[in-house]
């Protein structure tokens, strides 16, 4: 990626820290501590990896389930390669999609949805499926039984 | 959550300011102490309304641009035990048990593993996989992501969207 290399080292470390925000009333000056550097360089890094659209948000991130989403699921579909962006293009367009990637296998299309209740989410999902034209035996619908880790922070030090 | 607590995840959802006190800016359009802003901020957290409190990265930006599902068919009985394991590597940001489709599907345990190399991804699979005991898993790499975005906002009355 063509902005790799032009991280340095106090920027991986703030990116490295900054997944975690004290809430706090000064919370940047609490990471500048921890870097050793000023508050106003920590404002200046991160806005500059905003403008460099290395950060695509600073804020919090909210448990579907606990704003009333109360139903998801993971689907693998499989789409002819000629079709892949056609049906990317139609699941994209869906709000209630929150990831959506191709991968490298006969199922190689895979997406989750999350909906008010069940009912909402298999409308959805029958939308999709009939939209994309796939038929229910390339589907895999894949229920969540139960989570064990939900940790999005990545290592970069 | 209260009419309060949902006029901030509305005001701070997508995004804080930048600035030395983000919290200010809504706790003066609320007419409140920026303190109680923190104090509810906190509660919510506490609660796992508020998952994580932070930045989001572009991964593939930073050079993380292996990204592999990784699906595991494990007894029923060693679910708990190989989750518990794997959950408590780093690089691993999910794990899930998910229902199987019977005589097609026997995958049960679904990670997502990242890494800045699919070689350290791969090398790190066949050592969980060593160490349960579970051969049976499939490592499938992402070659192109077409969404991501959060699944849970507020709305004015305080429900989930899309």
């Amino acid at each position: 990626m063509k902005t790799t290399g032009r991280l340095d080292i106090i920027d991986r470390r703030l990116l490295e820290k900054a997944q975690v925000v004290p809430l706090t009333l000064r919370p940047w000056a609490s990471i500048a501590n921890e870097l050793e550097i000023t508050e106003e360089e920590v404002l200046e890094r991160l806005s500059k990896l905003c403008q460099r659209g290395i950060i695509r948000k600073v804020g919090p991130a909210l448990s579907p389930e606990r704003v009333g989403l109360r139903a998801s699921t993971l689907i693998a579909m499989k789409v002819p390669e000629s079709r892949i962006r056609k049906v990317a293009k139609l699941v994209s367009k869906c709000p209630e999609v929150s990831h959506c990637h191709q991968r490298e296998h006969e199922y190689n299309f895979w997406f989750t949805v999350a909906a008010h209740d069940v009912v909402g989410l298999e409308k959805i999902l029958e939308n999709i499926r009939h939209g994309c034209d796939i038929a229910e035996n390339d589907v895999l619908d894949l229920r969540p039984t139960k989570i064990f880790k939900i940790d999005v922070r990545f290592q970069l030090v | 959550m209260d009419s309060v607590d949902i006029e901030i995840l509305l005001a701070l959802q997508d995004g804080i300011p930048l600035v030395r006190e983000p919290f200010a800016p809504i706790a003066k359009h609320l007419g409140i102490n920026p303190d109680e802003v923190i104090e509810r901020l906190q509660r919510l957290q506490e609660q796992n309304v508020i998952r994580k409190f932070g930045i989001f990265i572009w991964k593939r930006k930073v050079g993380i641009i292996a990204n592999a599902m990784v699906v595991w068919a494990v007894p029923s009985n060693r679910i708990r035990e190989v989750a518990e394991f794997i959950s408590r590597f780093k690089n691993v940001t999910h794990c899930y048990e998910r229902r199987t489709v019977p005589n097609k599907w026997e995958y049960n345990l679904y990670t997502v593993i990242h890494g800045f190399k699919r070689k350290t991804v791969r090398e790190f699979v066949e050592m969980v996989s060593k160490e349960v005991g579970v051969v049976d898993y499939l490592i499938l790499f992402s070659v192109k992501e077409f969404v991501r975005r959060s699944s849970g906002r507020v709305r004015p009355e305080g429900t989930g969207t899309p």
